[in-house]
């Protein structure tokens, strides 16, 4: 029997298309989904950057999303840094806010070393005067954060506005050459 | 989000539909008919498996143009279909169903999937022009279809 001569019924025809119908709309689902599943991840530059300040200690680094401030302590003097880097909103159409995080330091925690220090202290400020800091004071030989958490509120940014950063730190008469080294991250609600 | 490549995923489903149909109505068509639409609807996932692959390289504008080509290709076919069934082959009764079960159902929901997707886009393509020309369609067929294929006009062509 020859393939050409097989007759096929109108049911049998149906059913055929039907289950191929089938194959190909499952196919096509298959293949759409995984087009919805593509990730779409967009580089761009971060709404908040970091930018130099007039009073940026020297031989710091300060990049749009990074910066790192080498500040020197004085013993039984506070030195300030008045306006050790700028926090400036690059967003024209909307605020941002961010916060200052504690993630780490050393000197840690229980070294003597950490004697070296009385407060380092990063406060921010706007235009109109001081709206809120991380500060690292000394008790014993241990760092106290404020606040307690190593965590500060969420701040709200205008839109192109620049804020920045002013930097204390003061050591006691005793203190002797060492070096201390805090990370803080500043998280940005996008 | 909606991605252009609904209008092809809509447009496969359509030529499926359409196979299945006009094997249902196989005495009105020429056999090849639902196997040709099943090729139709084969390339609607070429068209995926396309997109799917070079999609870094094409831009969303070129994906949304091929795309809504696809999908007219479809929906001609859905409407010549019906021309076929009231012109050519004179079955009145069931080109008025054809028309309010397949054609006008399907043009409409395309029409409220372009116009999501423009809408979704922020009016990012040109495609003010479209929406009113696919709104004038469906406006347009509604009428044309219920009017042109009512009893009293077709006694009258046919006495012509």
């Amino acid at each position: 029997m020859e393939i050409g001569n097989i007759k096929l019924t109108k049911s049998t025809k149906f059913l055929i298309l039907l289950l191929t119908s089938m194959l190909i709309a499952v196919a096509n689902a298959t293949i759409f989904y995984n087009l919805t599943m593509q990730p779409q991840v967009t580089v761009s530059s971060p709404a908040l950057i970091f930018s130099s300040a007039p009073d940026e200690p020297s031989g710091s680094t300060v990049n749009d999303a990074w910066c790192r401030l080498t500040a020197k302590s004085y013993p039984n003097a506070t030195l300030t840094y008045e306006q050790a880097v700028y926090i400036n909103n690059t967003d024209g159409a909307s605020a941002h806010s961010f916060r200052l995080r504690h993630v780490s330091m050393t000197p840690t925690n229980g070294t003597a070393s950490v004697g070296n220090w009385t407060s380092i202290k990063f406060l921010v400020y706007n235009s109109t005067g001081y709206v809120f800091s991380l500060n690292y004071t000394v008790s014993g030989t241990d760092w106290i954060l404020e606040p307690s958490n190593g965590e500060t509120g969420y701040y709200s940014i205008p839109l192109s506005a620049g804020w920045w950063i002013r930097l204390e730190t003061l050591s006691p008469a005793t203190a002797t050459t060492e070096v201390c080294e805090i990370q803080i991250d500043v998280d940005v609600q996008e | 989000m909606l991605l252009p490549e609904l209008f092809a995923l809509l447009s496969s489903d359509l030529f499926l539909l359409l196979s299945l149909l006009t094997c249902l109505l196989e005495e009105r068509f020429p056999k090849p008919v639902p196997y040709v639409y099943q090729m139709a609807a084969v390339m609607g996932f070429g068209h995926l498996l396309v997109s799917r692959m070079f999609l870094t390289v094409f831009d969303e504008y070129m994906r949304f143009w091929y795309n809504l080509f696809y999908l007219a290709v479809a929906l001609a076919n859905v409407v010549a279909i019906n021309l076929y069934l009231a012109i050519s082959k004179r079955r009145w009764t069931l080109a008025k169903v054809w028309s309010s079960a397949v054609t006008f159902p399907t043009v409409f929901i395309s029409m409220i999937f372009v116009y999501n997707y423009s809408y979704a886009q922020g009016a990012t393509f040109p495609l003010f022009m479209l929406q009113l020309i696919l709104a004038l369609f469906v406006v347009i067929l509604g009428i044309s279809v219920s009017v042109l294929l009512s009893p009293k006009l077709s006694q009258k062509l046919r006495r012509r």
